[in-house]
């Protein structure tokens, strides 16, 4: 009774709120909470708007390294509402960017599309078959694929390179008061009555270039269909140029020099580097005992290492290192990549062949390659209207042994 | 109908049953609201390249992110001859040559004037360029990689024909850029009246600049609108004249010079590869 009577006496409102159904009320709940989470303020704007350096006067240096780096300049303190300690007038901030600003908890190179990347394995794993058939190469892969002593063929990828490269186009659109007309026009009473009508349907020929894009032809190369006809076809086999034995600058690094990987000279490989867990010098063989690597034992028992020369278990397996002469190029520079590739196993490889295949926006500059070791180089066409170079060792490459591979490239 | 009493033994289960209810909204609510910025892709949707300017690169500002108070280096290109000036002060700086570099901030409108256009001497006209985008270049890299606006010869003529120009300048995707060499100038696709430039320039890649060309002369006396209030822009030097570097790798020819093994690494055989 005591309820009903609360019912009765109720107010209109809580009648009709009770008559509301419960996923009704659910789902007022849940669009306030939208509502609410979804609001945003409107953007502050940052310390750098303040005064107009506009007067051809010099740049300042911290121009261009984004919002709260330098303190509001005196005289206009109407966009910057409170200092805290630290960020008084003219004083500028102690912080200085060390990198460009880059979004936590993302892996570089940030943001992706102002970089042209090439080198390592980004799709799905590369197979080789029985034929020597390339499976799963992709565009702005590097790999290389040996033969090992128990007749396996075996795939490495090489590092990952990029270059600050961004390119920019344009869409162009271009009105005018003739074209406002057409549009009035095109409500006339008089078209229906016209027998004009049936002529304007039969132009077809608008159609017809509608179904013939010419960027389609692009994005589907006949060349994908040529490649799974096997190599020699579109293949130009191109003569060693010898080798250019001075080494460049970009290649003062052991690991490229000597082969010796250096944690010191980490971080600069470490500017495009995806499989560097691969470089770890405990990987190689360190120790060579009568032409066979040899393996450490350690011991707590006495103050020596001994060192033994016996029957390891096979482990082939290659280095490939892949470095760029610059870290950022324009459109039209030459770039110089250089691989440098050892085997870092405990017996020898063979039929060792670089397969690299470049980013469509890297044009490949005839004649460029060169190897130390003897070679035989080939391009063809590849996906990306680029070419695919193959580098082929024509000897084995026994433990121990590597070598240097260098093409270079234009950006488009 | 008369409502059902609740029953005092029922209440406390059904009402902390309805509780539970209610609190498992709120938290999925909350959690799915908590995921709405991160889906948000980097497209104007709500943005078209009719609008306004300024209105996009306003937008653009209120969805977050580093761009307030970045000054966008913006390389601005005309036709030989011709001369390019910024507004500042409710006015224009003196002119200077094409091309030229200058930081600007995003969001914000800046009218140019150019004058001196070949086989159109004595005319002007007055583009407008809005940054609504930035690039994050290496330090020390960002003057040289600017932002390209080109003042073509074509659109000049067409501006001062009487028409509208357009040009939504993006940044390319390097997965989906065309395989063909840019060094001749910078590519671009005409869009019909009926489409939207900003829309097709975000299925190309990243929007990051607006030239609007023709359609608006200053009218006599005071015209602050004109300006779009003169927003401050850096002057950057301009690009040096040797910007390429030298051929990397001379072309040998063949077989002149016998294959040579690189160094190997300590402990391998002294024998060298052949």
């Amino acid at each position: 009774m005591i309820a009903r009577r609360k019912v009765e006496n109720a107010t209109p409102q809580a009648k009709a709120g009770q008559r509301w159904p419960r996923a009704w009320r659910l789902a007022v709940i849940a669009l306030g909470i939208l509502i609410l989470s979804s609001c945003r303020g409107p953007a502050m704007p940052g310390p750098g708007m303040a005064g107009s350096p506009a007067d051809g006067g010099t740049l300042p240096p911290t121009a261009f390294s984004g919002p709260g780096f330098v303190a509001q300049a005196a005289g206009d303190d109407s966009r910057v509402p409170a200092r805290l300690p630290g960020m008084e007038l003219g004083v500028p901030v102690p912080y200085t960017p060390a990198a460009p600003w880059q979004p936590p908890g993302i892996a570089g190179p940030w943001p992706p599309d102002e970089y042209v990347c090439d080198g390592g394995n980004a799709g799905p794993p590369v197979r080789v078959g029985r034929q020597y058939d390339v499976h799963g190469l992709g565009v702005e892969d590097t790999v290389a694929h040996f033969d090992t002593l128990e007749g396996q063929t075996l795939v490495e990828p090489s590092n990952r390179v990029c270059l600050y490269s961004p390119r920019f186009g344009a869409v162009r659109q271009v009105v005018g008061v003739e074209i406002d007309q057409q549009r009035d026009r095109a409500t006339d009473v008089h078209l229906p009555s016209r027998l004009a009508a049936p002529t304007t349907s039969q132009q077809l020929g608008l159609s017809g270039q509608k179904v013939q894009p010419v960027a389609g032809l692009g994005m589907h190369p006949a060349e994908a269909l040529r490649m799974r006809q096997g190599d020699g076809a579109l293949s130009s086999r191109i003569g060693p140029n010898g080798f250019d034995n001075a080494y460049r600058s970009y290649e003062n690094v052991a690991v490229i020099r000597q082969g010796i990987f250096i944690e010191a000279e980490a971080p600069f490989l470490a500017k495009g580097v995806q499989a560097a867990v691969a470089w770890s010098h405990d990987q190689a063989v360190q120790i060579i005992l009568d032409h066979q690597a040899a393996n450490a034992l350690a011991s707590t028992r006495k103050l020596q290492e001994t060192y033994t020369v016996g029957s390891l278990p096979a482990q082939p397996r290659l280095r490939l290192v892949k470095v760029a002469s610059t870290p950022f190029a324009e459109p039209g520079d030459e770039v110089a990549f250089t691989l440098r590739f050892d085997n870092v196993g405990n017996q020898p490889i063979g039929n060792v062949t670089i397969l690299d295949s470049l980013s469509g926006r890297l044009e490949y500059v005839a004649g460029s390659a060169q190897c130390s070791r003897k070679a035989q180089f080939s391009t063809r066409p590849n996906e990306g209207d680029s070419v695919l170079v193959r580098c082929e060792l024509s000897d084995p490459l026994p433990p121990g042994a590597g070598g240097v591979l260098r093409f270079s490239c234009r950006v488009r | 109908m008369v409502p059902m009493p609740r029953g005092q033994a029922t209440w406390p289960r059904f009402r902390a049953g309805r509780v539970a209810g209610n609190m498992t909204v709120i938290l999925l609510g909350l959690a799915w609201a908590g995921t709405l910025r991160a889906q948000e892709a980097a497209v104007h949707y709500l943005h078209h390249g009719v609008m306004p300017p300024g209105a996009i690169g306003q937008g653009q500002l209120q969805r977050g992110g580093p761009l307030p108070g970045f000054f966008q280096p913006v390389e601005i290109k005309a036709p030989p001859g011709a001369l390019v000036s910024l507004a500042e002060g409710g006015g224009f700086e003196a002119s200077q040559a094409a091309p030229r570099r200058a930081g600007l901030l995003i969001g914000s409108v800046y009218r140019l004037r150019v004058t001196n256009i070949p086989r159109a001497e004595g005319l002007e006209v007055f583009p407008t360029i809005e940054v609504i985008d930035r690039l994050y270049a290496p330090l020390g890299q960002e003057i040289r990689f600017a932002i390209p606006v080109e003042l073509t010869q074509e659109d000049l003529e067409i501006a001062l024909g009487g028409r509208f120009v357009t040009r939504v300048i993006y940044l390319e995707d390097p997965h989906r850029a065309l395989p063909v060499a840019s060094e001749g100038g910078q590519m671009w696709f005409d869009v019909g009246p009926s489409r939207d430039p900003l829309a097709v320039a975000d299925g190309l890649g990243r929007p990051v600049a607006i030239l609007r060309m023709g359609g608006r002369l200053p009218q006599a006396g005071r015209d602050p609108g004109f300006f779009f209030g003169s927003p401050p822009w850096i002057a950057c030097p301009p690009r040096p004249a040797t910007a390429k570097p030298a051929k990397a790798v001379p072309a040998k020819p063949a077989a002149a010079a016998p294959a040579e093994p690189v160094p190997a690494p300590p402990g391998a055989p002294e024998k060298a590869q052949p």
